[in-house]
């Protein structure tokens, strides 16, 4: 019984399972990484590059969705807000067309100096009574009350006779207080100190058919002088001729990016077909082409730069971007010719080449396989570098004005004009020049972690 | 893997602490260099004198010139800067007073007739090396000035005098020009037809004299340096350092020491930049300047004095009137001038008090018989009206046969505000009439260049008067004046010319400028923009300086330094 016993114990089968035989001594815990999957994941890492990298693929969606969202023509002239700073007041009333001035006076008569009609931005209508000895007047107009100092603002204007008692003033008129003094004059000339003075608030006015042409209002509403309007919206301000700055920025940007992409991408692909024929060849003509290229490198950029432009015969009014485009072109590739020269010159000697071609590999094979792939990194490099140099030389050419023409806007163009305002309307100045500025670090930025991405030897560090 | 993190960290800190040191001291070492610079330029700056705008101990006053003078040969200068320094340092037989009344200068008297005019000359006037100025001086000079082997722009200016235009044109030997030196003191003049305004002519730059044996001995550098020139004006340059400034001093053989009030008028900087003319005078280096529109705050601001003076310029854009230019197309032109509006250009866009809008060809200043011209024969003006443009603009495709037409070519000049003009223009056009405008932007020499040789359609120009007198700007576009550019010719407008050139009835004169004023409406031969205003600010230590439209400006001559301010 006791073997029956011992035999007594059955175990259901399925409760144990025997234990296998350990097949595999290790397994990988991820799918190998090749060359650029390794170099992406870097770039990934690398968070200043990254948001460049955003920047960038911003700029782009700005330049190239930016003008299909943004309607606005930059070329279109808004003499109403001239210079007007962003997030300006933009309310306005529309009026009648404007009319020569009879001398007329629509307002209860005061004496001294007096307004003729509500004062708008269309005209001040000014009268005053005659003042004592004068035989003419002068009319000033200040921003500001008057002063100790005696400072009367700008001189609008004089009368030819003392029997002129109005004036009308048009001049470049904001709505905001001004202060206008009228001075009497004597037979030469010389102020008297007899002087009337008025402080005068301005409205804003806009004419309707003005209202009506740029769509404003619409015609079938009938809108009639009085109603209350809203200027158009210009979110970044408008500069010296009443031009969306928005919309110049965007035109801008296609302007500066097209230069900044293009010009770099035909030099870099021309020095690196010229850099790796010499390092290919070798010998003699590697001697001679490089030579050649440092030549180039030897002639004074900008100078030249210039006289290719004044060369190719821009006629007037044409833009000069494709002169430019050649002309950086024939500049600029020695750099990348002699990086690339460098690299071929230094793979070809590896030994992996070396056996490659003992195998009977043809030089096809050996340029796409090995030549191309370990240089590409370099290549890249450069040209990430070369765009936001391409983008500084176009900026500054326009700065200088040798760069598109009017009425194309380029970010440094916008920079030229902006700067005789700078003190005044800071905001034209501002704008251009901060999208050079980021538009550069980025490209810069973005370069930098390329290099480090593709760089083959820091491959190992982690 | 945390080890190296670690690591990293460490190495990551001690970068930016090497990068913040680094960043600090360069900071530092900036700071100290621009104090040692700013210190050692004080030094030099003490040490050459051109400290103050004015100074009353030496009797200085200190000034800024926009450019240097090309040359300063008075039988060739063109240029406003040419003759605002020569004004100061030469004087004609007539100048211009501190009223811009004409007075006598190197003549006493004279007597105008129909026929020859007569000049004597006074006994005191001297060159700056003592010597007298004869009246053989100013028969060299104005030899020299029509003598087309020195090919003086301002030739025609002569052609008042018996025979100029021959001899300008090569046809007659030099020494056949109708001045002659009686002796010494007379000079006799005579006239190619009679001229109301032979007084007003004399008192022009290219009048002023030069004696021959000083400027033989030149060997042609006459007028290229301080030394290669000879003063017989209240000044002269005692020192002329190309591109950086030009020194005049009182000159002691002046026959007039008595209207002459300081020792010094240094042009310490020759600068256009206007932000830099202003922080030079906001720093109380130089006594006067122009302001720009975009300065106009600052100035306000500032609480000067603001002044505005009318220089007499006339400023249009110019049709080419050429055989084969569509510009010939009186539609077409009739076109452009209801599209545009001049007072918008003025009040919303050149937004410079001063600037007038554009009416006529004739500036509002010019006298007529009794009060101004314009007062006389008020300018017909058009108003702007896009409908009519647009039904010449049609009616020009029709007389041309084109579907289109072409792209215009606007020459214009390299200046702030040209450059926002053209712009206006080009925008303005294309919204009116769908126009295609081609700003063709180049520098003044090239410009009249190019409009010499007929290489625009549109041209932005100007004229400044040379003369006190309606003709200055009446006879432009003569079909022989060499500075009608777009070649209009027409024989009413000559006819009219002519009346106003040979008669002397002040009132058919004025009539003839009533007609060209007309037809130069009626025919758009141009389209006037504006006439020029300047606003400028002076030190309120320097009074008695002068601002003319006729002849040197602006003029110092009789400046005096106001004492106790």
């Amino acid at each position: 019984m006791s073997d029956s016993r011992s035999m007594s114990y059955q175990p259901k089968p399925g409760v144990f399972q025997p234990l296998m035989t350990e097949q595999r001594a290790q397994m990988l815990t991820r799918s190998s990484l090749s060359y650029w999957e390794d170099a992406w994941r870097r770039l990934k890492s690398n968070r200043r590059a990254l948001i460049s990298l955003y920047i960038v693929i911003g700029l782009l969606a700005f330049t190239v969705l930016g003008p299909l969202v943004w309607t606005i023509d930059p070329a279109a002239q808004d003499l109403d807000q001239i210079s007007t700073p962003p997030g300006a007041d933009r309310s306005a009333t529309l009026v009648e067309p404007y009319r020569p001035w009879d001398g007329s006076s629509a307002l209860p008569m005061a004496p001294g100096l007096r307004l003729a009609e509500p004062a708008t931005t269309q005209a001040v209508r000014l009268l005053w009574d005659p003042l004592e000895g004068a035989s003419a007047y002068r009319v000033y107009r200040n921003i500001f009350p008057m002063d100790p100092g005696d400072a009367l603002g700008l001189p609008l204007a004089e009368t030819f006779t003392a029997a002129e008692t109005r004036f009308e003033d048009r001049l470049d008129l904001q709505p905001r207080t001004y202060y206008y003094t009228v001075v009497a004059l004597d037979d030469h000339g010389h102020q008297l100190p007899a002087r009337d003075t008025l402080e005068v608030s301005v409205e804003r006015v806009v004419t309707v058919r003005e209202a009506v042409s740029r769509g404003l209002v619409k015609a079938e509403d009938n809108p009639q002088p009085g109603d209350a309007v809203e200027l158009a919206l210009h979110p970044l301000g408008t500069d010296y001729l009443g031009r969306d700055m928005l919309a110049r920025l965007m035109y801008g940007a296609r302007v500066s990016l097209f230069i900044g992409i293009c010009a770099p991408l035909l030099f870099v692909l021309f020095g690196t077909v010229y850099g790796s024929t010499a390092g290919f060849m070798g010998g003699r003509v590697d001697q001679g082409l490089m030579r050649f290229a440092d030549f180039v490198i030897a002639l004074p950029f900008l100078l030249f730069m210039i006289l290719f432009k004044i060369a190719f015969g821009i006629g007037p009014g044409e833009s000069g971007i494709l002169p430019m485009v050649v002309a950086m072109v024939l500049l600029l590739w020695p750099a990348t010719a002699r990086l690339v020269r460098g690299q071929i010159l230094q793979v070809r000697e590896e030994g992996y080449v070396n056996a490659a071609r003992l195998l009977g590999a043809r030089t096809n094979y050996l340029v796409l396989r090995h030549m191309i792939p370990n240089t590409l990194g370099v290549i890249l490099v450069t040209l990430t570098f070369a765009v936001p140099n391409a983008i500084f030389i176009e900026a500054f050419l326009s700065f200088i004005g040798m760069g598109v023409a009017p009425p194309t806007p380029s970010w440094g163009s916008m920079c030229n004009e902006g700067i005789k305002t700078m003190l005044t309307y800071p905001h034209e100045l501002i704008f251009p020049a901060v999208m050079i500025s980021i538009t550069v670090l980025a490209f810069n930025l973005l370069g930098d972690g390329l290099r480090d991405a593709l760089d083959a030897k820091m491959r190992s560090t982690e | 893997m945390s080890d190296i993190a670690n690591n990293q960290d460490d190495f990551t800190r001690s970068a930016g602490r090497q990068l913040a040191i680094f960043a600090l001291s360069s900071i530092a070492g900036i700071a100290l260099l621009m104090l040692g610079l700013s210190w050692a330029s004080d030094l030099t700056s003490t040490g050459s004198g051109a400290g103050e705008a004015v100074d009353a101990a030496t009797g200085t006053v200190t000034l800024v010139l926009n450019e240097e003078p090309p040359q300063l040969n008075s039988t060739k200068a063109t240029d406003q800067v040419s003759m605002r320094v020569l004004g100061h340092v030469m004087e004609g037989l007539l100048r211009y007073d501190e009223d811009n009344r004409l007075v006598p200068g190197v003549a006493e008297s004279w007597e105008i007739g129909p026929e020859e005019a007569v000049f004597h000359l006074r006994e005191d006037a001297r060159w700056s090396d003592g010597q007298p100025v004869t009246a053989h001086d100013f028969v060299f000079s104005w030899r020299t000035a029509v003598d087309p082997a020195t090919a003086s722009e301002y030739g025609f200016i002569m052609y008042a005098v018996k025979n100029a235009e021959a001899i300008n044109r090569g046809e007659l030997p030099v020494d056949a020009l109708g001045v002659t030196a009686v002796d010494d003191r007379t000079l006799r003049v005579e006239l190619e037809r009679p001229i109301a305004y032979f007084d007003k002519l004399v008192a022009f730059v290219t009048y002023y004299p030069v004696r021959e044996a000083f400027f033989e001995e030149t060997g042609g550098r006459y007028g290229a340096d301080a030394d290669t020139l000879l003063y017989n004006g209240p000044f002269e340059i005692t020192s002329w350092v190309h591109g950086a400034s030009l020194r005049m001093e009182k000159n002691p053989h002046y026959w007039d020491q008595d209207r002459v009030h300081i020792q010094v008028l240094d042009h310490a900087y020759i600068t256009q930049d206007p932000n830099a003319q202003l922080n030079l005078f906001k720093d109380g280096k130089i006594a006067y300047t122009t302001l720009t529109e975009e300065n106009l705050n600052e100035a306000l601001v500032q609480g000067w004095h603001l002044h505005r003076f009318m220089d007499g310029s006339v400023f249009f854009i110019e049709f080419n009137h050429r055989e084969g230019r569509v510009t010939r197309n009186w539609h077409l032109r009739k076109a452009i001038q209801l599209a545009l509006d001049p007072a918008e250009l003025v009040y919303r866009v050149i937004k410079l008090p001063g600037y007038v809008p554009g009416e006529s060809l004739f500036p509002i200043w010019l006298q007529g018989v009794e009060s101004t011209l314009r007062q006389e024969y008020p300018a017909p003006t058009a108003q702007m009206d896009p409908e009519q443009a647009r039904r010449h603009l049609a009616q020009a495709k029709q007389e041309l046969g084109l579907a289109e037409i072409p792209p215009l070519v606007m020459l214009t000049g390299d200046n702030p505000i040209s450059n926002k003009q053209s712009e206006y223009y080009q925008e303005q056009l294309k919204q009116v009439l769908g126009l295609d405008i081609r700003i063709d932007k180049q520098i003044f020499k090239q410009r009249l260049a190019k409009m010499t040789a007929g290489d625009f359609d549109l041209v932005l120009a100007g004229w400044g008067p040379d003369f006190d007198d309606p003709l200055t700007f009446g006879d432009l576009f003569a079909s022989w004046n060499l500075n009608n550019r777009g070649r209009y010719d027409n024989p009413e407008l000559d006819r009219w010319v002519r009346v106003a050139q040979s008669s002397t009835d002040p009132r058919a004169r004025m009539d003839a400028f009533g007609e060209i004023q007309r037809i130069q409406f009626e025919d758009v031969v141009v389209l006037p923009n504006y006439e020029r205003g300047i606003v400028y600010v002076e030190d309120p230590r320097i009074e008695g300086m002068v601002r003319r439209a006729v002849g040197p400006d602006p003029d110092f001559t009789n400046v005096r330094i106001v004492e106790g301010s």
